[in-house]
């Protein structure tokens, strides 16, 4: 979508059969409320949880630069993680910092494009989750 | 001046329920659930078109939607609406909703 869209005046978009009044509301008031699961109460417990990578139920597939998990030896995808990796290591990963130690940049990216894709009930998924939090 | 872009994950990444005018929103890939308010729905709606600036999405969502936002000294309504859009989109990217390109 183009910021041309930014050029045009409402009165040219196409008017909907209804309109409906949309309050902005006041500047001070807040519009969002996060619920927060106890995942992790501490800093402390974030740093230290560990995601594998890929999670044990896929021991030995590699991971391709993706994310997707594929099979071992596809051309072009990583071997697994050697260790899992923690929290801490994810955190400063997925804010494009360097890589942990022992993994070589490409390989981290696929393993952070794989972290970003994880779902509730998969390995490490708390673990991800509970970084995300907001603080 | 343009400004920042924003984006936000595609509406298939989040489940909503309407809450009598609130919305609970559960956001997949951080397994956070959230509750919203007018106008947050609606600038994640107007982000499923694409990443944009504030004033594109003040834009999409004048398209289906009379805004009203606090007048400004002199009358300049739109720049006062662009303002606390600006704000309410600074929750969501707060609340990782929404993040800058």
């Amino acid at each position: 979508m183009s910021d041309l869209e930014d050029q045009k005046p409402a009165e040219q978009s196409p008017e909907p059969s209804r309109r409906f009044v949309l309050a902005l509301g006041a500047a001070a008031a807040s519009t969002v409320v996060t619920i927060r699961p106890a995942l992790a109460q501490t800093a402390g417990s974030v740093l230290n949880c560990q995601i594998p990578v890929p999670a044990p139920q896929a021991a030995g597939s590699y991971i391709d630069p993706d994310g997707h998990i594929v099979a071992p030896g596809t051309p072009g995808a990583f071997p697994p993680a050697p260790r899992p990796l923690t929290g801490e290591e994810v955190k400063v990963m997925l804010r494009g910092g360097p890589s942990p130690a022992g993994i070589d940049s490409q390989s981290a990216q696929a393993y952070a494009n794989y972290i970003r894709r994880l779902q509730a009930g998969m390995s490490g998924f708390t673990c991800y989750a509970s970084l995300q939090m907001p603080r | 001046m343009a400004g920042p872009r924003f984006t936000a994950d595609p509406p298939d990444m989040m489940r909503t329920v309407e809450l009598d005018g609130l919305t609970a929103l559960f956001h997949l890939p951080s397994g956070t659930t959230h509750i919203l308010a007018p106008p947050a729905p609606q600038i994640l709606a107007a982000l499923a078109d694409g990443p944009a600036t504030a004033p594109t999405i003040l834009a999409r969502i004048r398209r289906a939607f009379d805004v009203e936002g606090p007048r400004r000294s002199g009358g300049q309504r739109r720049s006062g609406a662009l303002a606390v859009l600006e704000t309410r989109i600074a929750e969501l990217e707060a609340a990782g909703l929404v993040s800058r390109l």
